[in-house]
């Protein structure tokens, strides 16, 4: 299997340009081999016929005219024609006397259509012959006419033969000039043909050096159009939708990392201030106790955000193990409100758990973790005094769960934003240090990695809602 | 000196804040981002230093609309964020320096005073006036051979005079710009501490140096 596309259409031109020629050449060779045989074989017929009509059979005497053995044909001794007159039963009655003493060679299953053959005369030469059955004329001995009309009587066999050496010469000649047109013609395809592809081949080259020209630290250069042949384009397009897509995706890591670092720096700066203030000179001990447990503080936030991009990574790479098993969401609900629950008195947030006796399979933990995330998120979002409720419903194929909160601030083009990592609404979450915008990034994940879907609304009145529907299995 | 914080991590916040208050500077502090641009506009800050995430509103976009209002307060921008566009962005709107988070207490210091005295056109960290010493790094004061031991509110009104030394600074100017927003201070307490201030540096048999002009403020500098 040739890999290089130029020697595998140099190969293709090549070899079609070679086989052409090969049926080209033997069919023009056959035509004129055949036209050429042809002529010469017409030319010993013509004098076999001329021959047979000068013989006659008178009695049991055969004779030949004298003066058509005179023929100028029958004399050249430079391309000599040979001639000679059997019975039948192979005796012979007359022959050329350029043959002296040798005899031509008898023909088998000759007829009155002429029967050609080559032969090798004895002296090297080849020699073309043919031969054919004639009933001699009876001689008319009253008027020395002869008749027209041939009589029965016995067949004679003649057998013409003339030197062909010189056809055979002309034919190898022909096939020598077709050999070598032949090849100089396939030589100059090469040629011609290595040009060809080089040319066509240039643009590929061409797309090639500015695909080598992109590197991954500027992904927005695209592949120019001009180059490009019509085969090529699709390639060139479908080479920059991914470029596209690599870069998109290049940018979201990018995104991704720039927060990531911020997420961290912030806290990290926040740390080592609040140390570094509490170095600059003696104070109380009710102070630095303030500033460790200020750390404290920041570093518990930091280890929840360490632990949720983990968790993300390992969604992302599929590292995470699903144990199905029947749960009780009203009591699920309840359990992962129970942490939450001082937080929301403090600020004399209702809440209600609309779910009656319902079942559903799916990951407990997992599950678990979803639904303390959205409670904490809706404890962090309503507003005080506000309300909190959480209901479900189930059909034949899924099982909804949706989770609202009244006192929201955010606009309702903010809230498709809402699943985006580290994209956080600005109202009431300022410097609290344990929000990090992860939480409803990583909810969207687990709910996909759990088959199940998560959407996010604003209805009037400032009321969020968050739904899940999981898919029920049968 | 009167700093503004803006900076809606509350730890960070509340220390720095703490750490320039005790280094003698007048610190309001906020999280939010409307609520800073609010108070640029009401006051005459020596140093800002401003977030650039901020809820309300954008770091940058609070520097683009208080030079547009024409005010021209040092800006020092502290962010996590650290690409070169991110800083060109920032400095190009009108901040005068870049700090990225996380940093060393002693250079947001250090930068600070940087800026107060590019603010105050005093290019070195050293004003002497007379006999009287100010340096303005270690924030120590000597007149003649003699250190003077001042209050960290002292040594901040001195500071402050000392970097107009020769004009007429008025009550309100040094009500603003000495002491924080928040404070229950009126400009009576200037005239109080003007009086402890020249207590300690003029004694004894040294000459005159904080002068009072009748009814426009007080100029620091010896009588010529």
């Amino acid at each position: 299997m040739i890999r290089s596309l130029r020697a595998r259409l140099l190969a293709g031109i090549v070899g079609g340009m070679a086989l052409l020629l090969t049926i080209f050449s033997l069919l023009l060779y056959a035509l004129i081999a055949h036209a050429l045989v042809g002529q010469f074989d017409a030319s010993l017929v013509s004098i076999a016929q001329i021959l047979a009509t000068s013989v006659e059979r008178d009695e049991d005497q055969i004779e030949m005219d004298l003066a058509v053995q005179q023929m100028p044909e029958l004399q050249d001794s430079g391309q000599p024609t040979y001639y000679e007159l059997r019975r039948l039963d192979g005796t012979v009655v007359a022959k050329s006397p350029l043959l002296e003493t040798r005899d031509l060679p008898r023909l088998e299953d000759i007829g009155k259509t002429p029967v050609f053959t080559t032969l090798q005369n004895p002296d090297g030469k080849p020699l073309r012959v043919v031969g054919l059955t004639f009933v001699p004329r009876n001689a008319d001995r009253e008027g020395e006419q002869a008749t027209a009309q041939p009589t029965n009587g016995e067949s004679l066999a003649l057998a013409v033969a003339r030197d062909a050496a010189d056809l055979q010469r002309q034919l190898r000649s022909l096939r020598w000039l077709l050999t070598v047109a032949s090849g100089v013609v396939i030589g100059l395809s090469v040629l011609i043909g290595t040009v060809i592809v080089g040319r066509g081949l240039r643009p590929l080259r061409l797309i090639a050096a500015e695909i080598a020209a992109i590197n991954v630290d500027d992904l927005t250069t695209r592949i120019g159009a001009e180059h490009a042949p019509g085969e090529a384009i699709p390639i060139k397009d479908r080479l920059n939708e991914l470029l596209s897509r690599l870069e998109a995706s290049f940018n979201r890591e990018r995104q991704f990392n720039a927060d990531v670092a911020h997420e961290l720096r912030t806290p990290l700066a926040g740390i080592r201030s609040t140390i570094e203030v509490a170095l600059t000179r003696t104070r109380d001990p009710v102070e630095y106790r303030d500033a460790l447990s200020d750390c404290l503080e920041i570093a518990a936030g930091m280890q929840s955000v360490v632990n949720n991009l983990l968790m993300l990574a390992r969604l992302d790479a599929r590292q995470i193990t699903f144990k199905t098993e029947e749960i009780r969401l009203a009591e699920l609900v309840n359990s992962c409100w129970r942490p939450l629950a001082d937080r929301a008195y403090e600020r004399q947030i209702v809440f209600e758990n609309d779910i009656g006796e319902m079942t559903c399979r799916l990951d407990r933990e997992h599950l678990s973790m979803i639904l303390t995330d959205l409670l904490d998120n809706a404890v962090e979002y309503a507003n005080e005094g506000g309300h909190i409720w959480v209901a479900a419903q189930q059909t034949l194929h899924s099982t909804e769960i949706t989770i609202s909160n009244t006192g929201c601030q955010l606009a309702a083009e903010q809230v498709t934003h809402v699943f985006d990592v580290f994209w956080r609404g600005d109202s009431s979450r300022m410097g609290t240090g344990t929000h990090s915008g992860l939480g409803l990034a990583l909810v969207q994940r687990l709910v996909r990695a759990l088959g199940g879907g998560v959407t996010a609304e604003l209805q009037q009145d400032g009321i969020f809602t968050v739904q899940l529907t999981f898919p029920i299995r049968q | 000196m009167r700093l503004l914080l803006v900076e809606d991590y509350r730890p960070l916040r509340e220390s720095l804040a703490k750490g320039l208050r005790e280094t003698g500077f007048a610190v309001d502090a906020t999280g939010d981002g409307e609520e800073g641009l609010w108070y640029t506009m009401g006051n005459e800050y020596d140093v800002i230093i401003l977030d650039l995430m901020l809820p309300g509103m954008d770091g940058l976009e609070i520097l683009k609309r208080m030079r547009g209002e024409g005010r021209t307060a040092c800006v020092l921008i502290l962010t996590a964020k650290d690409t070169v566009q991110d800083r060109v962005a920032g400095l190009d709107l009108g901040a005068d320096d870049y700090l990225v988070k996380p940093f060393a207490f002693e250079e947001l210091l250090a930068r600070v005073r940087a800026l107060l005295r590019r603010g105050y056109q005093e290019k070195s960290p050293c004003i002497e006036i007379g006999d009287l010493r100010i340096d303005l790094a270690a924030q120590r004061v000597w007149r003649g051979p003699e250190e003077i031991q001042l209050t960290p509110r002292e040594y901040a009104l001195l500071e402050y005079l000392a970097m107009r030394a020769g004009q007429t600074v008025s009550r309100t100017d040094i009500w603003e710009h000495v002491y924080e927003f928040s404070s229950s201070a009126s400009s009576n307490v200037v005239d109080v501490y003007i009086g402890y201030l020249r207590k300690k540096i003029e004694r004894a048999d040294k000459s005159v140096l904080i002068h009072t002009v009748r009814g426009r403020g007080y100029v620091l500098g010896a009588k010529s």
